[in-house]
């Protein structure tokens, strides 16, 4: 317990002070309303769900994006960036979760790269770019680290350090730190906080954005809990437990009618058996395995980077497992690609509609088609008219709100769009769906009828399994959710054992008992 | 909520309707108000041979850009056609020229040699770039070499010629004015108008220019689309091989230079994205009929060749400014 009477942070005007910070993308809201303030010499942890807001909000403060409304001061002044230049100018660094590394030059080079030093002709002096290179590596412990190596042959971690050396190089004010133990071992991450701590005694001021509710109980001395957009909550660390930060996370209201229950039947015959199914990316050795029931919904959670997306593509043979089995209807199969998943009867509902599920510069009706043009074809010849009146009765199944569906889907808004793709894998009668993020970027409306659409599909027999990370969403529709952690299943809840703090427990389980590398 | 999601497809339909008015109209207007300038500020360029003329001018790049189209649709390049045009040539012209046979068996022969050397280096194209996925700029530049060295060595850099003279005189026939050859070309156009808009082919093609991701997780083939659309793209440049030694009645190693970037240009100004999934086989007509006109207009003006050259230069420059304010419009 750290008691602040005794410290002068309370008494100091705080540095950074946020009020009322909105951000639209489109038709969605990503932020609306975010208030905290940033005092000099506090380590301020920033926590919410995925989605909450919290890596806008950082872009946001480093100048990436702009907000659309609300004020920001900064030391008194009112700070508005509207590039990174302005924000590192005003002495705010920011370390990304996404690296922001050049990883053909040296390490050297990147630490150094927004002032390099240059001899009097000019030409990069390398003597004092390795020395000073040499000196912010030593700073945070990684002397065993060559300055003239490249970074693309550093490990990941590794390279996380390295970036904190180049965000530390400038003398900051405010140091934001996105996720930065993500890639972290344990005794990295001990490595890191005592950094953490230096700067502090120094007076600058660090936002420390994490999943880890552990490491914000150890150094941090605030909080402000993000959930849909808002500030929610924000008070001293030693205020509150990790119980209430939780609770503050997902939030209690949820709308009746999304919260509809669905009398489960639990006689349905094996759809899809997996055993030890190994994602090529996943670094769990003995997979995954779980059996999937026609009718059922079975939700999967967990953290982000948890595998369950690479869980999706390797059963839908989207990327080739790379070791493991999948059974269909008992029967034991191997897809080649996504062509014999979908003739197989399985759909795939992704989690990128942009980059993966529409076709956005494309009629609604061929996209609706895209996934089964048999059905609107003979001979490889287009019956545009069997296509348009496919779109129009899928469209009035699933209450789909466009204007014709010759118009490319870029018209319609994200809820909408969201449905134009389940059209897609509806069109082609499919006995198992596969959704991952079923309702990003989606309004409150449009949610609720994705949910009445799921649930009647179960009732119709199909096995859905769905991707959130949302877990009121995944509480309200399925019969029974796996959560994953390191790509692995952590824990298996039934219905009646349903609640987000369990979940969480599950998702956070072996987060720090394993080492990367 | 309700009624604000109501009114918005309206609008967004405006938006969309004006924006298929503005791609290939648009262009159709640029060209007429070409013609129109042309016509009232030189004598000859309304009369009857000088459109034969342009017609005959038009129809070797125009075949070549229908291929091109397939190509460009996806999202790839083909810089190999001039190349490949001339090895086609080298090849139906040796094949022509065999001692013992009759001309029509010739004719016959040599024009399917050219269309599988064509078909062949399409293959290939299509193969290295869709298996590797290597960009199929770098691809078709290695083919264009090939080609190049390959129809130099065939004729050990000799031009080939006496052919049959029916084959010869086929070239410069016309219907009513109209060059036989392009009306070939013409035929072809249809054909790939039909492909790309009445067919699941073209359709899946136009898909993978868009969001290959999404069209492969739709269950297609996308490797075997990628390499089809190559494939087409050398079928084309074949048959351009034929008509090419049926108008000037040679083959050389040495034809063709420089005019894949002509059939680049004829596609880009007809309104076909360079990143792939939007453009039309008649905007590419259209966009060749410009190129043509302004060739012959200019230098019915009296412009030297190297002026007529810097200004198609800009006149692609202005029509990729364009193409950026009407995907501005898409997305706006």
């Amino acid at each position: 317990m750290i008691e602040n009477s005794s410290s002068p942070i309370k008494s100091v005007e705080p540095l950074l002070q946020l009020s009322g910070v909105a951000k639209r993308f489109g038709g969605v809201v990503a932020l609306n309303g975010v208030s905290f303030d940033l005092r000099p010499g506090e380590v301020h942890a920033l926590v919410g769900e995925n989605g909450a807001g919290k890596s806008t909000l950082i872009k946001i403060l480093c100048g990436i994006l702009q907000r659309d409304a609300g004020t920001i001061m900064l030391g008194g002044v009112p700070y508005d960036p509207h590039t990174p230049g302005d924000a590192k100018l005003a002495g705010i660094q920011v370390v990304h979760q996404e690296f922001n590394l050049l990883p053909y030059l040296s390490v050297a080079e990147n630490i150094c790269f927004e002032d390099l030093p240059r001899n009097r002709f000019g030409i990069v002096d390398r003597r004092i770019l390795h020395e000073r290179a040499r000196k912010a590596l030593d700073s945070i412990g990684l002397a065993d680290v060559d300055v003239r190596r490249p970074v693309a042959s550093l490990g990941v971690a590794h390279r996380q350090l390295v970036e904190i050396a180049r965000a530390l190089m400038g003398e900051s004010r405010i140091l934001v730190l996105d996720e930065p133990t993500a890639t972290l071992t344990a005794r990295e991450t001990k490595r890191l906080f005592a950094i953490i701590a230096a700067l502090k005694a120094k007076g600058v001021a660090i936002a420390f954005v994490s999943h880890h509710l552990n490491e914000v109980f150890e150094i941090c001395e605030r909080v402000t809990v993000l959930r849909n957009g808002q500030s929610v909550m924000t008070c001293d660390i030693s205020q509150t437990t990790p119980d209430q930060l939780v609770s503050n996370m997902v939030g209690r209201q949820l709308a009746a009618a999304m919260a509809a229950t669905r009398e489960v039947d639990k006689s349905g015959r094996t759809a899809l058996s997996l055993h030890q199914l190994r994602h090529p990316a996943s670094p769990n050795e003995s997979g995954v395995s779980f059996d999937l029931h026609y009718g059922e919904m079975l939700g999967i959670a967990g953290l982000v980077g948890s595998g369950r997306t690479e869980l999706l593509r390797s059963i839908f043979a989207a990327d080739i497992p790379q070791s493991g089995s999948l059974d269909r209807d008992g029967k034991k199969v191997s897809y080649r690609n996504p062509k014999d998943a979908i003739a197989d009867g399985i759909g795939f509902v992704t989690e990128d509609r942009k980059e993966e599920g529409l076709i956005l510069d494309m009629p609604i009706a061929a996209n609706v088609t895209l996934a089964n043009l048999k059905a609107v074809s003979r001979y490889g010849l287009l019956n545009k008219r069997d296509e348009i009146k496919l779109t129009r009765e899928l469209g009035a199944d699933i209450k789909l709100k466009y204007g014709r569906p010759q118009d490319n889907a870029s018209t319609l808004s994200g809820g909408n769009q969201q449905k134009v793709v389940l059209a897609k894998w509806l069109a082609n009668n499919p006995r198992i769906l596969l959704l991952d993020e079923p309702t990003r970027g989606v309004d409150v409306g449009a949610k609720a009828e994705i949910y009445a659409l799921l649930r009647a599909l179960a009732d119709k027999g199909l096995a859905l399994l769905v991707v959130s990370s949302e877990l009121p969403e995944l509480i309200t529709l399925c019969d029974r959710i796996l959560v994953m952690s390191n790509h692995r299943i952590a824990g298996e809840l039934e219905r009646q054992d349903f609640s987000e703090e369990r979940i969480l427990n599950f998702a956070y389980k072996d987060e720090r008992s394993h080492e990367y590398q | 909520m309700n009624t604000s999601d109501a009114s918005l497809p309206g609008q967004m339909r405006i938006a969309t309707t004006t924006k298929t008015i503005l791609r290939e109209a648009g262009i159709g207007i640029a060209l007429l108000v070409l013609i129109l300038v042309f016509s009232t500020t030189t004598q000859h360029f309304l009369t009857a041979s000088n459109v034969t003329n342009i017609l005959t001018q038009v129809t070797i790049n125009l075949i070549l850009s229908i291929g091109m189209t397939f190509v460009i649709l996806i999202g790839g390049i083909d810089l190999s056609v001039g190349s490949v045009l001339a090895f086609c040539a080298v090849v139906a012209g040796t094949v022509m020229t065999l001692p013992g046979l009759d001309p029509s068996t010739a004719v016959i022969l040599a024009t399917l040699s050219a269309v599988a050397g064509g078909i062949a280096f399409g293959l290939l194209n299509g193969f290295i770039s869709a298996y590797w996925v290597i960009p199929s700029f770098i691809v078709t530049l290695g083919t264009l070499n090939i080609a190049r060295g390959a129809a130099l060595q065939v004729t050990n850099a000799s031009t080939i010629y006496s052919f049959p003279p029916a084959f010869n005189a086929f070239g410069s026939q016309t219907l009513y004015g109209i060059p036989l050859l392009f009306l070939i070309a013409l035929v072809l156009v249809a054909i790939g108008w039909f492909v790309l808009t009445k067919t699941v082919f073209g359709r899946v093609l136009y898909g993978i220019g868009n969001n290959e991701e999404a069209v492969r997780l739709a269950g297609h083939n996308v490797f075997i689309y990628k390499i089809a659309a190559f494939t087409i793209c050398g079928g084309a440049v074949g048959i351009g091989a034929i008509i090419y030694m049926a108008r000037l009645n040679i083959a050389s190693p040495i034809i063709g230079i420089g005019f894949e970037l002509n059939a680049i240009a004829a596609v880009i100004i007809g309104g076909t994205s360079l990143s792939g999934g939007r453009g039309s086989i008649v905007g590419t007509l259209l966009g060749a009929c410009i190129i043509g006109v302004l060739a012959n207009g200019l230098v019915l003006l009296g412009l030297s060749d190297f002026m007529r050259q810097m200004i198609t230069g800009f006149v692609i420059i202005i029509a990729v400014i364009l193409d950026k304010y009407r995907e501005r419009l898409t997305k706006a």
